[in-house]
């Protein structure tokens, strides 16, 4: 059958990139297969052959680089991944909500816009409540006042849709009792 | 509406310029396998990135801005646009905000118009989410995640017949059916109905049962294709936006269905669009059978709260839809001016 030919080759393909991606020595080369396989993780079909590639640990990996644009990439590819239930519980095995919100406080926009996408795509009635952890919830709150409309808007559909207003409403009156929220840097650009 | 900054009363403000406005440098080291068909840069598109607004950089300032929309209208259903006379532009060029009813729209145009020529100038078509609003940007993730979802459901042999274009009902179940929950799967979307149609016509009546009947089988004596048009109907979103939606019935009539499920974004997009284009007529009329995998949400679909009122809804647009189709079998598709503008 011509889809199941197509879809090996699929797979060799993306076992290609992982490949060169372990092997390189090229900052160049890694930035440039972690972003072809970020943006792979956004098609559906190749979810399965990435988890199966353990794609999912790879993203995780780069969360603690130091490069930043290596962490774009990896939580761009997380977000992208993240939406697939079965992708979903690999980032959670590997201990994928600590990583993240660790990266709540990257400089980069689009790596904290990223972040907040895959956590709420990791909540499940387990995950919830690490998920709306006070901490989590003081660093939303105080993008949502954050002059980056993206920003402020993907922070506000957290608070509304992630956390429940009692929650809400103790993390308001925490931040309110500790100005902690000044504390909470926001991405730069 | 379409205001950066929602909370922020100044809208007398100059938008904010922001890094993925930039056109980024064409990467050109790759190796070959990894070389794509177009030269690209190296960055990683998500649905943070991905908006239904799109602005058009680079237009040249000698008054196109119809055939700029005419354009556009080319890949889905516009909703809004207005000139950003107050972003910064390049010397006899201006920058325009265009709003797609659908993401898959507004990615569609942004690939076929980016870097493309137009009356002399050179477009730069960028996503801008900043003027999304908070609405904007919950409903783009749920469809997001909803479309990966049913697509994690759906079987991988599903998954590729339906990009095939050789038809077979029961395959065909899910697609339609994701057509009509209007996710972020049709790339172009037919929303509304004419606001000035002609009388309703006797014959008519025999057809509607198509959209309501359990089985629809009217792919015989020449009845599908307006059946396919009536179940689109049913579908569409929102009914305001009565010249686009002509437009679009008059492009796509006969060989245009719409790819009812989400294209993926990356390379193949074209051809596999056109090959579900062909396949979806025949998947939307089979939506109204029993459906393999998950019911999902139905955002999209007018509601008007009340049960006869919505078969009453879809009834008419049902007539008006055939009525307009029949006497002008081929309406020339160019009904694009009266928009709203922004």
């Amino acid at each position: 059958q011509v889809g199941s030919s197509e879809s090996s080759d699929r797979f060799e393909y993306l076992q290609t990139l992982v490949t060169e991606f372990q092997d390189t020595d090229s900052d160049e080369a890694k930035e440039q297969v972690l972003a072809n396989l970020a943006n792979f993780a956004y098609d559906p079909k190749n979810l399965e052959f990435l988890r199966q590639l353990q794609v999912p640990d790879l993203f995780l990996d780069m969360l603690t680089e130091e490069q930043e644009n290596l962490v774009e990439f990896g939580m761009g590819g997380l977000c992208n991944l993240s939406a697939d239930p079965d992708c979903r519980d690999a980032i959670l095995q590997s201990g994928g909500i600590e990583l993240i919100t660790s990266r709540l406080s990257s400089p980069r926009e689009e790596t904290v816009l990223s972040a907040i996408t895959t956590l709420m795509n990791l909540v499940t009635p387990a995950t919830r409540p690490r998920i709306t952890d006070p901490s989590i919830l003081h660093c939303m709150l105080r993008f949502s006042l954050s002059e980056s409309p993206r920003l402020r808007n993907l922070s506000a559909v957290f608070l509304q849709d992630v956390c429940s207003e009692e929650q809400l409403d103790r993390a308001r009156s925490q931040m309110a009792g500790r100005h902690s929220a000044v504390g909470i840097p926001l991405p730069r650009d | 509406m379409a205001t950066p900054g929602n909370n922020n009363p100044d809208c007398w403000s100059v938008p904010d310029v922001y890094n993925h406005h930039e056109q980024k440098k064409v990467c050109i080291s790759r190796p070959k396998y990894r070389e794509g068909r177009k030269a690209r840069a190296v960055k990683v598109y998500t649905i943070n990135l991905e908006s239904c607004y799109l602005m058009v950089q680079g237009v040249p300032a000698i008054g196109v801005m119809t055939e700029l929309i005419q354009l556009c209208a080319l890949y889905g259903t516009v909703e809004e646009y207005r000139p950003l006379d107050e972003y910064p532009a390049e010397q006899f060029t201006e920058v325009y905000l265009v709003k797609f009813q659908k993401i898959t729209s507004a990615r569609a145009a942004k690939r076929h118009m980016d870097e493309k020529s137009f009356y002399g100038g050179v477009l730069h078509v960028c996503y801008v989410p900043e003027y999304e609003t908070v609405e904007d940007t919950r409903l783009k993730l749920r469809d997001r995640k909803s479309y990966v979802m049913r697509a994690a459901m759906r079987s991988g042999i599903i998954y590729e017949t339906t990009s095939s274009s050789s038809i077979s009902t029961s395959d065909r179940i899910n697609p339609g059916h994701s057509e009509n929950t209007g996710g972020p799967s049709s790339v172009s979307s037919y929303s509304g109905f004419p606001l000035l149609p002609l009388p309703p016509q006797e014959h008519h009546f025999s057809r509607r049962e198509n959209q309501h009947g359990v089985a629809p089988t009217e792919d015989k004596m020449g009845t599908l294709h307006n059946a396919f048009i009536e179940a689109k109907q049913q579908g569409a979103p929102s009914p305001e936006h009565t010249s686009s939606n002509r437009d679009r019935h008059t492009e796509h009539t006969g060989t245009k269905a719409s790819a009812c499920r989400f294209v993926p974004r990356t390379t193949h997009l074209e051809n596999r669009k056109r090959k579900i284009e062909e396949s979806d007529e025949v998947a939307v009329s089979v939506q109204k059978q029993p459906l393999i995998g998950p019911k999902l949400p139905e955002p999209s679909r007018v509601d008007m709260e009340d049960e006869s009122l919505n078969t009453t809804v879809s009834l008419i647009r049902n007539t008006m839809k055939q009525v307009e189709s029949v006497p002008e079998c081929k309406p020339v598709a160019k009904k694009v001016k009266p928009r709203r503008r922004i």
